[in-house]
């Protein structure tokens, strides 16, 4: 697939999703659920795009709630994935800002996090489906396994300081490795803290990148 | 087991959950997970550019082990 995007889109996203915008029930508006997985804007990367914003702007209030449901939802499909495939494992429902949250904890979950990931990713995507699927709204809700992304913001948010650092020093611009849109917006939010600098992403997934500039 | 799970997979994000079955069918490459659907839920299983049947494989390859393999099979028209 081949949407384009402009080099500020990550940025612009970024902006959005840490000024505390409500995600609203879309229920009742014109492109309903059975649209969903066909339109431009489904699938996970999406989650970065700001096309987000003609969906919270066309919802309601009582997001919170929405975000209730959709780890209610979130959490079913995934427990009943562990039954069948005899996986221990907890699952943590939380909001946490205008997203879902929710976490596969304990166990032997190597195989569910996948390398790199991967399966952890597809996981997400799948959930994010089925919840879109019993809601009617999509969902940029955030999965993680078996502490995986937690791990992984920790060690990007000290790998994207010291990029700051070096950019803020030499005035030359860095460009990051490859990343997918949650590492990105890990990225993106750490830049955005620090003076002298700031971020944009280039390229095409899957190899769309954080290009850290210094400020003008 | 692996059935089940992808049957489970699929049946979530579908309109007609009760029209996905699943076969797991051994070949001289190796073994594969069938999945068929509702016509009016191919899409949907294969999802723009095929990217929700490359999860359902990404997915299944990390429970079941690399060589296994899944195949929408379609069933339109027939």
């Amino acid at each position: 697939m081949s949407v384009p995007h402009s080099p500020a889109t990550d940025t612009a996203a970024t902006a959005e999703a840490t000024s505390g915008a409500v995600l609203t029930p879309a229920t009742g508006v014109p492109d309903g659920p059975a649209d969903l997985p066909d339109t431009d804007e489904a699938g996970a990367d999406s989650t970065l795009e700001p096309a987000d914003e003609v969906v919270v702007a066309g919802g309601r209030s009582g997001g919170t709630e929405l975000l209730v449901r959709e780890g209610d939802v979130a959490g079913d499909y995934l427990e009943r994935l562990l039954d069948i495939l005899d996986v221990d494992g907890d699952i943590d429902l939380d909001v946490e800002g205008d997203r879902a949250s929710v976490a596969i904890v304990g166990g032997e979950l190597d195989d569910l996090v996948g390398s790199d990931g991967a399966v952890l990713e597809a996981l997400q995507e799948l959930t994010r489906l089925a919840v879109a699927q019993s809601t009617g709204v999509r969902s940029r809700l955030m999965l993680d396994i078996g502490g995986y992304r937690a791990r992984r913001r920790a060690s990007l948010t000290a790998m994207a300081a010291e990029a700051a650092e070096r950019v803020a020093g030499s005035r030359q611009a860095e460009r990051l490795a490859p990343m997918n849109p949650f590492e990105r917006k890990v990225v993106h939010d750490v830049i955005a803290g620090v003076a002298g600098v700031r971020s944009e992403s280039e390229g095409e997934e899957p190899n769309r990148r954080v290009v850290v500039l210094p400020e003008r | 087991m692996l059935e089940e799970a992808l049957e489970h997979l699929v049946k979530g994000i579908v309109d007609h959950p009760r029209d996905v079955t699943v076969d797991l069918v051994g070949g001289r490459r190796g073994k594969t997970l069938e999945v068929r659907v509702h016509p009016d839920d191919l899409g949907k299983v294969i999802g723009r550019g095929g990217r929700t049947a490359k999860a359902l494989r990404t997915v299944m390859a990390g429970v079941g082990g690399r060589g296994l393999r899944v195949d929408v099979v379609d069933t339109d028209g027939r």
